[in-house]
């Protein structure tokens, strides 16, 4: 008896929701859903992308979202596209839901990203002979802390980019231990304390990014990279372990798209296929917010108008 | 000669013995063990259940009920009904209505109406108190803090009354029906212990992303304290009242909404009050999955080291949370005054004033359009003041606290760090057990010894240990720095108002503001993440403090001053006694605003379980989220069962309860 | 007597503990005290029997933890008896449905407490009518009954106050009228006067006798007061460890007393104002002064001054003037000082 009149609520419920998901479904199905996280460029970036898809015909929302956890979102079809997939910072969440095939990766662009071990300008004088590693390396010691042991600390990004620095200062021998910030921010703050004492500091950073508007500065060179470096061990100085060389020069800045994008909004679908950003781009967009102080839309604008010629043809049909 | 023990000390023999016999322990009882339950694939402790939640997960978004509907598609439907109210106050608030041609409220209106409304509650000085807070946001909204404002407002006006109902019926059946009490209760112990980054990805998954998710993940962490307080209240009615009730001859239904809920307006106004309190709380940590505001914006500007713009942003949230803060206290607060006759403007003053200044501000907006838009031009900025500060301190302290840093780094926290991992989890389980059964007997013993299992099954029993390392270590700081500042703060009112101001603002300031100049100052290191824990969880232990101690009977402290009592004595032999409890409670508070910001203080670079939740987070992996979410709870919740066990001994004998 | 029985208790009883009525069958209905005792049992009532008649006051009186005010929840079946028969107006109510209960609290009994029980967010008229609410009826309707009451209670112009703008006193008086609004057969009031200052207690006992002599309700009222008891009462129950261990009339109290512990109880009560001459006269006698007689039916310090400026007894007369007894000065002397 009990169960029978349960059931019957349940089925009197689940009918209304299903009212409600159809009136609300068709109003808001159709905006392209593009995620806003929390630096410059990406902000500017997705107010240009926004514009553009306004100007074929479709709606937007903007959904402000954690850089990582927007994966799973665009896997459940949350959100419609991330149009600035680092290969460093996000690669590992992006490919782990392009395998799963939920995610499409539709774009990369021309831009190329970098990450690597980065030193403000003026360590360059305390530390003769970098960018070279091995001049790193020589002077470890005074980038050394009480709680080091004596070794040169490294800042590393969040252990969840999965970087191999650990494994690097292992293959390189070098005496430096790897300390992991819990955010990119945290990074940050340490090189701006850094700079402010005068100190010697070697943080990890990427480009293109808001810092190199920032702070003068410049990367390590390890050895150069080479796809053998991370999968054979005899490749390289150190001829027993992996990771003997430096981070590849010319990292991915993908494009990646819901698998229902296409269907749900073709016309931002084909302009998104289009869209290509160079480094230029990319630097242009950070730098009008981080160094001209301008707000993010008016930023989105000034690109769009400096850049007609670029964009136009990614709109046209 | 026999040597006595003090029969506390009996309590720790056994862990001490296992502490000794360390050496000869085999392996499984120092570190536990892994074992193959389910599977060896890649489990990292010796009961996978991180699977068994994703497992569950899985199932909730695939299996279809009744072959129609997937418990997803059910929560994907009350999202969408979120977002309805959602479009509602938004477009109050800050979009308009566009399809009707009605703009949004303009900005005067509700500094006005905020003006007005504090004056019909309390006077002239919450007019001025609320009203000012408002125009805040106006004037200072230089970077769009007003339209991020209003963003955040309308997400609270959806969330809060959300999570009032929730709370309320819940409430209501637990304080009617003890068996759902019973079940209500601990559940509501670990919804409030629980990290929120460990259940954002579960979020995300069954309610997407966007300011609907971030209402769902609010009234996750908004709703307990309000259930509590409908328990608490309903139960707290005079019985008699009841009677009264009954002789009426209400119904049950007229005695709920009649007589109980009426009555009980006290506590549920304060579990309102509350509510307001922990959404101002998550404004933050909701913008992870997509609320946009505040929170997102002051992110985004730390993101950018941009300090004084995130600290102005940060403000903001300070004021929204005085303002209404001091408005939900003011009314529940407020006692309905008898009722006037005459015409409506004498009956009505405090309605008709605000309509009339709705209509006067409509006509003046045809005049001039500051009345919709506050004149950008007079918008102030103060971040460059702020990073000013904070320049200044990172350059001329940062020399003179590097040798208190490493000092206190080498020789103080790195050996308790070791010593701490050092202990064997056998131990550990043993020494909680042993408390437990000292402090509540078998029951307490069993409960807490699970909580202890299931950190140490799960895995993850080494970075347990360094977050309780953590928290331990900020928790005996914030003891030794919030009781003497209590003390001080509850000698005179004007200090204890004082101290209480300084904690509202702390507790409602975004905490994530002060990772940034503590890395300035500490660089990453536990140093950091401790002093950024110290800096927040202080506060209850302050509060408690000062509670503890101005609560002592006003008869008792006579007595102690008629048998000539100096300040001293009486504060040491009378008033800390009495007020122990207090702070016992006050130092269980402590810690659970430990757990909280060690999780947060994860940001800075700590190898912990926040780490871990954060690599949760990275790869969507919502039952390791959870699973460790729930160990962090455990660790606060064996705290919290010990030591209300111990402050309830001391009320008890005491006769305070 | 030939007036009506309102209310009839029968043999009620209500233990508290584990399984009170388990506790109860295995002892047939009356467990002794070393059975309660041992067995961990708190007997709140013990075998109560008595009526309540129509019209009259009936007073519980007894210290705190002697049972009445559980005595008195009992008869309204606030609590539920462990066992006994309460029977009003012929029904049985212990057996009565939730529904029936209903019915009869709306429309027949009225109760007042100790702390006036008042709904905070209520004004006084609101409070009052809250009865009469209940029930369904239309607001004009139940606001003007309310009105009436108000000016029978004397809050005229407190219609729209909270109660915690009133005194005590004046909040009792809005439980009263709380309790009137729906004109019930039977009032109950518990302690109604404690919580009151010494001066208000006062005030609102005379303001009881007033409205009573108006309504002439059936009673039952329950007091710790043996003065309050005495000046109110038709007749006393004195309670102790939840058992009646006497009933009567004040003066059948103090005359008659049926335990050390009622006669404790009566011992520094002022007898003069409460017996009459015929309780403590002697039947017929000599030497009689012939041209004084006093009544028997006047109360003691009535006739007291009379009788002492005189140098001998006097003669007591009924109502029809016929001499039947002698009251000797001595003994008035030792009733008027006590020993």
């Amino acid at each position: 008896m009990k169960s029978d009149k349960l059931t019957k609520i349940l089925g009197l419920a689940t009918s209304a929701i299903a009212g409600v998901v159809m009136s609300v479904g068709v109003a808001s199905a159709d905006a392209v859903k593009i995620p806003t996280h929390n630096w410059s460029s990406q902000l500017v970036g997705a107010e240009i992308l926004g514009r553009l898809f306004e100007m074929v015909g479709e709606e937007v929302e903007y959904i402000p979202m954690d850089s990582q956890t927007v994966y799973q979102a665009m896997c459940d079809n949350d959100i419609d596209l991330v149009h600035e997939v680092w290969q460093g910072a996000f690669g590992a969440a992006f490919e782990k839901v392009v395998g799963e095939g939920c995610v499409i990766d539709l774009v990369t662009h021309d831009a190329k990203t970098r990450e690597e071990w980065w030193y403000p300008a003026y360590v360059k004088e305390m530390c003769p002979g970098l960018p070279d590693w091995k001049a790193l390396d020589a002077c470890a010691d005074q980038f050394a802390r009480a709680d080091s042991g004596g070794k040169g600390v490294f800042i590393g990004g969040p252990v969840d980019w999965l970087k191999h620095d650990a494994e690097k200062v292992e293959a390189l021998g070098m005496n430096f231990i790897v300390k992991n910030a819990g955010s990119a921010a945290a990074i940050w703050a340490e090189l701006d304390s850094g700079i402010k004492q005068n100190k010697p500091v070697v943080i990890f950073n990427w480009t293109p990014n808001f810092i190199e508007a920032l702070y003068e500065g410049e990367f390590v060179e390890f050895p150069e990279h080479d796809p053998a470096c991370t999968e054979d061990p005899a490749w390289g100085v150190n001829p027993d372990a992996l990771y003997d060389c430096g981070n590849p020069k010319g990292g991915y800045l993908k494009i990646g798209v819901s698998h229902d994008f296409k269907a749900t909004n073709p016309k931002a679908f084909a302009v998104t296929q289009k869209i290509n950003f160079s480094n230029l781009d990319i630097a242009k967009q950070s730098n009008y917010v981080d160094t001209d102080g301008m707000e993010v839309s008016a930023a989105a604008e000034r690109w769009l108008e400096e850049h007609k010629e670029k964009w136009e043809p990614w709109i046209t049909m | 000669m026999s040597v006595k023990v003090p029969k506390p000390l009996w309590t720790v023999v056994p862990f001490a013995l296992l502490l000794i016999l360390k050496p000869v322990l085999p392996n499984w009882a120092v570190t536990p063990p892994k074992s193959c339950l389910g599977g060896c694939a890649d489990i990292d402790g010796m009961i996978p259940f991180v699977d068994w939640v994703n497992a569950a997960i899985k199932f909730l978004k695939k299996h279809e009920f009744l072959g129609a509907f997937t418990f997803r598609d059910m929560t994907r439907s009350m999202s969408d009904g979120i977002q309805i109210l959602l479009d509602i106050t938004e477009g109050i608030l800050h979009e308009g209505f566009a399809d009707f041609g009605v703009g949004a409220v303009p900005w005067i209106v509700l500094v006005g109406l905020a003006a007005i409304y504090g004056w019909y509650l309390r006077g002239w000085k919450l007019a001025l108190l609320g009203g000012g807070c408002f125009f805040y946001l106006a004037l200072f909204s230089k970077r769009g803090i007003w339209e991020l404002s209003m963003q955040t407002l309308s997400a609270i006006s959806v969330s809060a009354p959300i999570a009032g109902i929730i709370g309320l019926v819940l409430g209501i059946v637990a304080a009617k029906r003890l068996g759902f009490e019973r079940i209500l209760w601990p559940v509501l112990n670990v919804l409030q212990s629980l990290p929120h980054f460990s259940y954002l990805i579960i979020v995300a998954i069954f309610f997407g992303v966007g300011s609907k998710a971030g209402v769902i993940a609010t009234v996750v962490f908004a709703f307990p304290p309000m259930a509590r307080l409908t328990m608490l209240g309903i139960k707290n009615i005079s019985p008699e009242i009841i009677e009264a009730g009954t002789m009426a001859g209400c119904t049950r239904k007229q005695m709920l909404f009649k007589v109980e809920l009426p009555a009980a307006r006290t506590e549920l106004m304060l579990g309102v009050n509350q509510i307001i309190m922990q959404c101002l709380a998550m404004v933050v940590i909701a913008s992870f999955i997509g609320q946009s505001g505040l929170g997102h914006d002051l992110l985004t500007r730390l993101q950018r080291l941009a300090i004084g713009q995130a600290l102005e942003v940060g403000i903001a949230v300070v004021f929204i949370a005085i303002a209404l803060d001091r408005f939900s206290q003011a009314v529940a607060g407020k006692q309905p005054d008898h009722i006037v006759h005459g015409p409506l403007w004498k009956r009505r003053p405090f309605a008709c004033l605000a309509l009339g200044f709705i209509a006067v501000t409509g006509v003046l907006s045809l005049v001039t359009p500051h009345i919709g838009q506050f004149p950008q031009h007079l918008t102030i900025s103060t971040s460059i003041f702020w990073d000013g500060i904070v320049d200044y301190i990172t350059l001329h302290f940062y020399q003179p606290l590097s040798i208190f840093r490493d000092a206190f780094l080498v020789y103080f926290l790195i050996p308790i760090k070791g010593a701490i991992t050092w202990i064997p989890w056998i131990a550990v389980i043993t020494l909680v057990g042993c408390i437990g059964w000292r402090l509540g007997g078998w029951k307490l013993l069993l409960l807490t010894c699970t909580f202890v299992f299931f950190i140490a099954a799960s895995g993850y029993w080494v970075r347990a240990m360094i977050t309780l390392y953590m928290v331990l270590v900020s928790l005996a700081i914030c003891a030794l720095v919030g009781i003497p500042i209590g003390i001080w703060a509850s000698r005179r009112d004007w200090t204890t108002r004082l101290t209480q101001n300084i904690c509202d603002t702390f507790q409602t300031f975004p905490s994530f503001i002060y990772l940034l100049p503590v890395v300035m100052l500490f660089q990453i290191s536990d140093v950091s993440a401790i002093f950024a824990i110290i800096v927040y969880a202080s506060i209850p232990i302050v509060r408690y403090t000062i509670f503890g101690l101005r609560n002592v009977p006003k008869d008792i402290i006579e007595a102690a001053t008629t048998s000539g009592c100096t300040y001293r004595q009486t504060l040491w032999k009378v008033r800390m006694p009495m007020a122990f409890p207090e702070i016992i409670l006050g130092l269980n508070q402590t810690l659970m605003f430990g757990l909280f910001m060690v999780m947060i203080a994860g940001f800075i670079g700590t190898v912990d379980l926040s780490q871990e939740i954060f690599r949760a987070l990275t790869f969507n992996d919502g039952g390791k989220g959870l699973v460790i979410g729930l160990c962090v709870s455990f660790i606060g919740l064996t705290a919290d069962r010990l030591l209300v066990a111990w402050s309830d001994r001391q009320k008890k004998a005491y006769g305070l309860t | 007597m030939s007036k009506k029985v309102k209310i009839s208790c029968r043999n009620v009883w209500k233990l508290y503990g584990s399984n009170p009525r388990e506790f109860f069958d295995r002892h047939q209905g009356d467990p002794g005290e070393d059975a309660i005792r041992s067995e961990g049992y708190i007997p709140a009532v013990r075998h109560a029997t008595f009526d309540v008649e129509e019209g009259e006051i009936l007073v519980i009186m007894g210290l705190s933890g002697s049972g009445k005010s559980t005595l008195v929840r009992c008869l309204t079946r606030l609590i539920e008896p462990t066992s006994g028969k309460v029977e009003f107006d012929g029904i049985d109510l212990l057996g009565a449905t939730d529904q029936e209960l209903i019915d009869i609290r709306r429309h027949k009994m009225g109760m007042v407490f100790q702390h006036f029980a008042l709904l905070p967010h209520r004004t006084v008229i609101q409070n009052i009518a809250f009865p009469l609410e209940v029930q369904g009826i239309d607001r004009e309707t139940r606001d003007r009954k309310a009105r009436e009451i108000i000016e029978i209670v004397g809050l005229h112009g407190r219609d729209d106050y909270y109660p915690r703008e009133l005194s005590g006193g004046q909040q009792q008086r809005v439980g009263i009228g709380r309790s009137l609004a729906v004109e019930p057969d039977i009032w109950f009031l518990d302690e109604p006067f404690s919580a009151l200052d010494p001066l208000i207690r006062k005030e609102m006992q005379d303001e009881f006798i007033r409205l009573q002599s108006m309504l002439n309700k059936t009673i039952v009222f329950i007091t710790h007061d043996f003065d309050e008891a005495i000046k109110l009462a038709d007749r006393i129950a004195i309670m102790y460890e939840g058992m009646i261990v006497q009933l009567g009339t004040a003066e059948q109290l103090i005359t008659n007393p049926a335990t050390d512990y009622v006669a404790e109880f009566t011992r520094d009560i002022p007898r003069a104002k409460l017996l009459s001459v015929g309780s403590i006269m002697e039947p017929t006698g000599e030497d009689v002064h012939p041209d004084l007689t006093v009544s028997q039916d006047d109360n003691v310090s009535k006739i007291a001054s009379k009788v002492l400026s005189q140098d001998r007894d006097v003669r007591v007369v009924n109502a029809e003037d016929e001499t039947v007894g002698i009251l000797r000065r001595q003994h008035l002397v030792e009733v008027l000082f006590q020993d």
